[in-house]
């Protein structure tokens, strides 16, 4: 399959066990350099750190730090604060990804056709995604007041019952899901329409003319060809929904109503930086990259097999 | 037929009110912030919530001045961004065109490597990074705060997804036409995705642009503090200051949002003219 | 195969990166060497100053006084890196008077706002992990960063007598600046308690004559049940009579207020006793609040709003709402002292300056800054402008104080609390203890459990942090 015959022999390269162009592997290792030097400086380096710090119970506010092997492990899988964000977590990120993904996807589509104010629209959707955290926090903590915020007052309106919204356990995730609906799902919808613009007119209209409803033609057409796009929506959906740490703070500090609202970054700040325990934060962290690595790979793969059925 | 084509545009209807519904979701915070840029301390807690100030004023604007050194933070958030962002792009693109169109080996465990430098949460990598810097002597200098938010596995494996979407015959074609590795990427995947680009392009500047934590501790120097940090002077704690606060939020976005409505043709159209959509 | 070899380069190359890494992260804290001795060679009293009073610039509607009753020495050649993790008006008041006592003094002040009280935290740890910290900084929980880490430069340099007078800082907020029980390490600067503030519309409407407040927790409960029967002059369904914003501080207060100690310092070991017969009686009566409906459950992030926009008869908050507030609340704005059980008795907050760094000359030169910041005119000054404390008991006895408090009652309040102000020791688990009782009110609050047991739990889960080390 490799072996490509309008090719000439010459030129080729055999490195462990297989057959490579000579210059291909010359320029495409001179390309990756820049990025393997970023990678060391800003990951290697730093999470090497964070690996030896993860044995040790170093304390950042006094500076104490000595090994303590494996301790910090074994405090975090019998903690129950652990288990109970990193189910917060799973939680939050299974609802995050699946409306985010599903809002954009379904929102690109339709301002890819050819709708009325398009751009306001695109622009509108986008608008969001420029405003600083600190900014967009206030605002919305406002909106979410139980007593003068202006979501109640709508609620109100229509004869609905008022909320707690934020402060409430059973609403609180919720409430900061839909913060970051409105914040995020910009980006995405940017993300599935520039993946659209790949997709060449001539398959459309192809289908188009063998009498492909719109339905049709989205799920047979467009969707396998924007595969690519939505792996990388996907994949970024699963880190950043792991990750998530600045909304979460924001609104609702110190872990909100019975810890409703607790991720793991939240208790790995909590680890970290109220109880100054830097070591079992690192810890938790490395538990956490486990858990991510664990589920793109899964991603991944699961795609990789879609690709093949495609195909 | 006929039949169909009213259901289509029925359901075409229907699709745009919803589209025209989410917008205005999207607006009312907008909608909110620009008010109470205006409004007065009575105003902001006035209860039922008040929408419309009962008296214009100016004067949370010219607070902001008063208080942090607006333009300057300005300068340094746009300053950082662009360099920070130039590099990454330019990383970028190199990097996953290599991963993407060439064959060398150990292409994969690199990817792997590069996709798990997005796992470690910044708040236990912030630690290290900082003695990093402070011992190559980059605390408090644009380098300090460029080079440790390079993120380039974010914007190498946005690009990696629209590279791979070029068909191969075209790259073929370039080959065989004597278009070395170099000359494929510069004459066939550069061109083709410019929109792409353009989309990493913007992510990895509002990447940037919005980061607060690492430039606050990177940074003393007034001259190297960048916007965010500037906002955050502005709240003393919780509420207070909404009203200055949200003036600072509005003249912070608008340039910002001003230029995304005036390149956002290009960012998604660009690629149309490039010949790919016939 | 590939894989294999690959495997192989990948480590060679996390070895090197170890290697680089392991040049930076030498994070084990040096041995704490004994406190410098400051410099004795620039004693301030003998300096002949030379008292340049530059004018303030034209136009200027700062506060900051200038000093006219202290000499200055010069200081002409030295300079200081400053910290602050005070932001708005305060911050604003913060440097102005830094900037003119670098005028008057001809030293060089580098002021840099260092984030909020986590930030600030974080920078000052990771710089003295670097040796980059300032020289001097201005944040919460100082002592953790000089005491903490052995250098109690500070109080060598109280003791000493010179610049500021130890005798006339108040007792509380001294033990607000030792760590550990042992000498000082901080000055006390930014400090403020909780006061009850109300809503004078509210009560008038109720019928409370607040001429004769309340002035024990029972006596507040009854006000409370007034106020909840005719005070919803809004007519709000969540209108609540009572809240705070900070719920862990008040409760420490109300722990002290009923003979509690919250810990018990044993020669160097801390030992938390919240959960003594007094703690529960007290975690009972915050039950209570919320059995009866006069304080709504798991809201205190959303009091200051719910008080702001009349929907909250009285909210519990800090002493700096008291310029940040004046006439800016479409009602009439009123505050009472604190209500006790057995004793009144208010736990302090807020920031303290340190000095964070270890040459003697500059030093000398931060105590100098500290003595121009902290002496009664300007320290009263910044106390007024921005409703943080005097730390000084000859403050309350300043004009500007008298004629404040005749101007706003609020500030009588406020500083006549100053006599049962009181602080325990800092600790390092002092934040995992704050996050107890925070968890621990919200489970009380929401009926998750008994005060017994609830208290015994975030005694025993402190406990166990403090021993594990």
């Amino acid at each position: 399959m490799n072996e490509n015959s309008s090719i000439a022999r010459k030129g080729r390269i055999r490195l462990f066990g297989r057959v490579y162009k000579t210059n291909e592997v010359i320029v495409g290792i001179l390309f990756i350099l820049p990025t393997l030097a970023f990678l060391i400086f800003t990951f290697i380096i730093p999470v090497v750190d964070v690996i030896r710090l993860s044995f040790t119970n170093f304390n950042m506010s006094t500076g104490v730090m000595k090994n303590i092997g494996t301790d910090n492990y074994k405090y975090l899988l019998n903690s129950e604060d652990f288990w109970h964000s990193m189910w917060n977590t799973v939680k939050y990120s299974f609802l995050k990804l699946t409306l985010d993904t599903g809002l954009a996807l379904f929102l690109a589509v339709q301002l890819d056709k050819n709708v009325r104010l398009k751009r306001f629209l695109r622009s509108t959707f986008f608008a969001p995604v420029v405003v600083p955290m600190v900014a967009s926090s206030l605002i919305w903590i406002w909106f979410y007041d139980p007593t003068v915020g202006p979501f109640n007052q709508i609620l109100q309106f229509f004869g609905l019952p008022a909320s707690k919204w934020l402060y409430h356990e059973s609403t609180a995730l919720i409430s900061i899901l839909l913060f970051s609906l409105w914040k995020g799902v910009g980006y995405n919808i940017i993300l599935f329409l520039s993946g659209m613009q790949n997709i060449s007119d001539s398959y459309v209209e192809a289908a188009r003319l063998d009498g492909a409803s719109e339905w049709q033609l989205f799920w047979k057409i467009k969707f396998p060809l924007l595969r690519p796009i939505t792996s990388f929506v996907i994949m970024m959906g699963i880190i950043n929904s792991f990750k998530v740490f600045a909304e979460i703070n924001v609104m609702t500090p110190d872990g909100g109503p019975l810890g409703s609202t607790k991720l793991i970054v939240s208790y790995i700040y909590e680890l970290a930086f109220s109880n100054g325990r830097m070591g079992r934060a690192s810890a938790c962290a490395l538990l956490l990259f486990v858990v991510i690595f664990v589920l793109t790979q899964i991603q991944s793969l699961v795609n990789a097999k879609k690709s093949i059925d495609v195909e | 037929m006929k039949k169909a084509k009213i259901g289509n545009q029925n359901r075409h209807n229907l699709a745009f009110s919803f589209l025209l519904i989410c917008a205005v979701i999207m607006l009312f915070p907008f909608v909110w912030m620009i008010l109470s840029a205006f409004k007065t301390s009575v105003d902001v807690y006035a209860y039922p919530p008040r929408w419309i100030p009962s008296r214009w004023s100016w004067d949370n604007f010219s607070r902001v001045f008063e208080m942090i050194p607006f333009l300057r933070y300005y300068l340094n958030s746009t300053l950082t961004s662009v360099i920070q962002t130039a590099l990454q792009i330019v990383i970028s693109i190199l990097g996953a065109y290599s991963l993407v169109h060439l064959r060398w080996p150990g292409q994969r465990f690199m990817a792997t490597v590069m996709r798990s430098s997005m796992f470690v949460p910044m708040v236990v990598t912030m630690i290290p990074m900082y003695l990093l810097i402070a011992s190559l002597g980059l605390l408090d200098s644009y380098a300090g705060i460029i080079l440790p938010q390079i993120n380039t596995a974010f914007t190498t494996f946005l690009l990696m997804s629209y590279f791979s979407s070029i068909p191969k015959d075209m790259i073929d074609a370039a080959q065989l036409d004597g278009c070395g590795p170099f000359g494929v990427m510069m004459r066939v995947v550069i061109p083709n995705t410019k929109g792409a680009i353009a989309t990493a392009t913007l992510f990895s500047f509002l990447g940037n642009w919005k980061s607060y934590t690492w430039p606050l501790i990177a940074t003393t120097k007034e001259e190297y503090r960048t916007l965010p940090i500037g906002l955050r002077y502005l709240m003393q704690e919780s509420s207070s200051e909404y009203q200055v606060m949200m003036a600072a939020s509005v003249m912070t976005i608008l340039p910002v949002l001003i230029l995304f409505i005036f390149f956002e043709k290009q960012l998604v159209r660009s690629i149309t003219l490039t010949g790919m959509k016939t | 195969m590939k894989k294999l070899t690959m495997a192989k380069i990948l480590t060679a190359l996390l070895l090197t990166a170890t290697l680089t890494a392991g040049c930076v992260g030498n994070y084990a804290k040096q041995e704490t060497t004994t406190a410098p001795a400051p410099a004795t060679t620039q004693a301030p009293a003998t300096t002949q100053a030379p008292a340049t009073t530059p004018a303030q610039p034209a136009g200027e509607t700062t506060k900051a006084p200038e000093s006219t009753a202290a000499t200055l020495p010069d200081l002409k050649g030295t300079s200081l890196e400053v910290w602050y993790a005070v932001s708005g008006t305060s911050g604003e008041l913060f440097s102005q008077m830094s900037d003119s006592f670098a005028k008057q003094t001809g030293a060089t002040l580098n002021l840099s706002y260092s984030g909020g009280s986590g930030d600030t935290a974080t920078k000052v740890s990771a710089a003295l992990l670097t040796n980059t910290q300032p020289d001097v900084a201005l944040m919460y929980a100082g002592p953790l960063y000089t005491g903490g880490q052995g250098d109690y430069s500070i109080n060598e340099l109280l003791d000493k007598g010179e610049g500021v007078d130890k005798n006339d800082i108040f007792p509380g907020m001294l033990s607000y600046c030792t760590y550990m029980g042992d000498g000082v390490c901080a000055v006390p600067f930014g400090i403020s308690t909780q006061v009850m503030y109300y809503n004078k519309d509210i009560l008038k409407a109720a019928g409370v004559d607040m001429t004769n407040p309340p002035k024990t927790w029972a006596e507040f409960y009854t006000v409370l049940g007034t106020v909840m029967e005719k005070g919803n002059i809004n007519n709000t369904a969540d209108f609540t009579a009572f809240d705070t914003n900070d719920e862990a501080w008040l409760f420490k207060s109300m722990l002290m207020q009923n003979g509690c100690e919250i810990v018990e310092n044993e020669s160097g070991h801390i030992k938390a006793i919240f959960n003594n017969e007094q703690a529960v009686q007290v975690a009972d009566y915050w039950h209570s609040l919320v059995e009866a409906g006069y304080m709504a459950a798991g809201e205190h992030n959303n009091a200051e709003n719910k008080f702001l926009s009349g929907n909250l008869a009285f909210v519990a908050a800090s002493s700096n709402r008291i310029t940040r507030w004046n006439g800016t609340t479409s009602f009439e704005l009123g505050a009472i002292e604190m209500p006790y059980f057995t004793q009144p008795s208010l736990a302090l907050g807020g920031n303290v300056i340190v000095i964070l760094t270890r040459d003697p000359a500059k030093v000398a030169a931060a105590w100098q800054y500290i003595s121009y910041l902290t002496n009664v005119e300007n320290n009263t000054a910044f106390a007024l402008g921005t409703g943080y404390l005097p730390i000084h008991k000859s403050a309350l006895e300043q004009e500007a104080v008298k004629k404040a408090i005749a101007e706003n009652e609020m500030y009588g309040v406020a500083f006549k609390q100053l006599d049962y102000t009181w602080a325990y020791t800092h600790f390092e688990q002092m934040g995992t203890m704050d996050v107890q009782i925070k968890s621990m009110l919200t489970k009380l609050e929401k009926g998750r459990g008994g005060s017994q047991d609830l208290l015994n739990k975030a005694v025993e889960t402190l406990q166990k942090e403090i021993d594990d080390n």
